[in-house]
């Protein structure tokens, strides 16, 4: 049939979805990488109760940008039930909730016994009395028993989540830009390299203990590779929507053709980063600035990829 | 089994609009705003110097058989009957917009609070909306199951919109489908929509 095209962006899901979807992936895939720290690497308290907390946070202050622009903010209860999947096993949203919901109570209660160990939540009002508290403290001794499954149940929700804010994109057919297998691809890769260049903010500031050089160096360097496999997905993607649908060649042409996206996100959050660590590897630095410099350009660079591309999603309309 | 399905020929449309304000009486959409329509009948101008054409092109939920906003829906809300009807339970809707993101033909539309507001000072007390929702076109369900036909269907002065059951090889429309003169929009996507399209000969010529 002949058509005259309209080809359009859309308003429906804007910057607000773009931090939800970061602070989703920032979140779980922190708490994910300093649990699996703490079980295989190094036991590291300090390490594991700032994991918790950021994954919890920051999936809190994630999905309240969601349920902020729901319509029917009480129908929420119904994606809240477990057996919500059950009916709805097709949408990722459900699933999302779920991953969400479980990351963050094997998180609190992977980190409960480490957080009774601690000084500073004692010194909270509110706090103290709640982990003196004779169901807590007969959880965290429980938890204590099977720590190492709470921690793996907390890391598969947590990867569950990161996968999922791609995944959830995917699931738009229209739009070439989202609808490719690439989607679900870079975001879980820049959930955990934003998450690494968080911790290493994390452990070059607050968290400066000598100790935990070699888990430093680690980090820098599974972020290398992650930085290199987004760049490799990138150029991919871009190979695919330079010739294929229209929707994905305007999308295309709505990225590289715009500075915040080639510049902003690739050159500052990709590049620069990638050559940064890379020197810091092979040959080391004598500052802390240049990693840490790294590490905040990615974690910038991690919402201009998804502020970007929430906004570069292209609608092929038939009138 | 009752297959439902729409066909528009698009050589019959005069773009005179009244699907629309049908539509938007029986459902009582927010027709004071131009995106919240169920219905909507863009007016495209094709050609160059002296030879330009006007293209009437109405659109609606096409109801698809395999309908990438039902899968999407996280409650559930969105929902198929038997004989292909896609309708929304408002109650069960929270209004995410998932379904909105994954429609390629634009037909979810957000009926907010502020909507309902409005809508029962235009519609006054006969607003029957509870709650806001993810809207969309339903057919005319309630007027399908009393064996009528959809209001735009049954206002449509130049029986552009016709309506009937793809599964009765009687029915004209499902004839009109078969023979391959009416064909439905975007089919690569996957969607299998119900809703067909009879191309404008005026304009291919």
């Amino acid at each position: 049939m002949d058509v005259n095209m309209t080809y359009a962006t859309q308003e429906m899901w804007t910057w607000w979805l773009a931090i939800y979807l970061y602070f989703g992936g920032l979140g779980a895939a922190t708490l994910a990488v300093t649990f699996l720290t703490d079980m295989y690497l190094k036991p590291n308290r300090a390490l594991v109760i700032w994991g918790a907390g950021a994954g919890v946070i920051l999936l809190a202050l994630g999905s309240l940008m969601l349920f902020g622009h729901l319509l029917d903010k009480t129908a929420v209860l119904t994606i809240l039930n477990p057996l919500a999947l059950f009916n709805q096993s097709s949408a990722w949203i459900a699933w999302g909730t779920q991953f969400i919901i479980w990351m963050m109570i094997w998180g609190v209660l992977y980190a409960l016994p480490y957080v009774r160990e601690t000084e500073f939540p004692r010194q909270v009002p509110g706090i103290r009395e709640l982990i003196d508290k004779p169901f807590v403290i007969g959880t965290a001794t429980l938890v204590q028993r099977f720590h190492r499954s709470v921690g793996w149940l907390a890391v598969i929700n947590g990867v569950g989540v990161a996968v999922y804010t791609g995944l959830l994109l995917q699931s738009f057919p229209a739009v070439a830009l989202w609808h490719n297998p690439a989607v679900p691809l870079l975001f879980t890769v820049s959930a955990f390299s934003t998450a690494m260049a968080f911790l290493l903010v994390l452990m070059y500031t607050i968290l400066h203990d000598q100790a935990d050089e070699h888990v430093r160096v680690l980090y820098e360097r599974i972020d290398l590779v992650l930085i290199a496999a987004e760049l490799v997905i990138l150029f991919s993607l871009y190979q695919y929507l330079k010739n294929g649908s229209e929707s994905g060649v305007r999308s295309m042409e709505l990225l590289w053709n715009d500075y915040g996206w080639l510049i902003g996100f690739i050159g500052f959050g990709l590049i620069v980063p990638f050559l940064l660590e890379l020197k810091g590897v092979m040959r080391g630095w004598a500052s802390r600035v240049p990693i840490l410099t790294a590490a905040v350009l990615v974690l910038a660079g991690g919402y201009l990829l998804r502020h970007y591309f929430m906004y570069a999603g292209v609608y092929a309309y038939p009138w | 089994m009752t297959h439902y399905a729409m066909v528009i020929d698009l050589n019959t449309c005069v773009g005179c609009n009244a699907c629309m304000a049908a539509c938007a009486m029986e459902n009582q959409t927010p027709v004071w705003d131009k995106n919240k329509w169920r219905t909507y009948v863009h007016d495209k101008e094709i050609g160059v110097g002296s030879d330009v054409q006007r293209r009437f092109f109405p659109r609606l939920c096409n109801h698809c058989d395999n309908p990438p906003c039902m899968t999407v829906c996280p409650t559930g809300a969105t929902q198929k009957k038997a004989n292909g009807i896609v309708f929304v339970d408002q109650d069960l809707c929270m209004g995410c917009g998932a379904c909105a993101m994954a429609c390629p033909y634009h037909a979810r539309i957000p009926v907010t609070r502020r909507d309902m507001r409005t809508g029962r000072e235009f519609y006054g007390s006969d607003y029957r909306r509870t709650s806001p929702s993810m809207d969309k076109c339903s057919f005319c369900d309630h007027l399908v199951e009393q064996g009528r036909k959809p209001a735009c269907v049954e206002t449509c002065v130049g029986s552009s919109r016709m309506f009937g059951d793809l599964d009765d090889p009687n029915d004209p429309v499902a004839q009109m489908v078969a023979s391959g003169a009416a064909r439905a929009l975007m089919p690569h996507i996957g969607t299998r929509p119900n809703v067909y399209y009879i191309d404008d000969i005026r304009w291919r010529g």
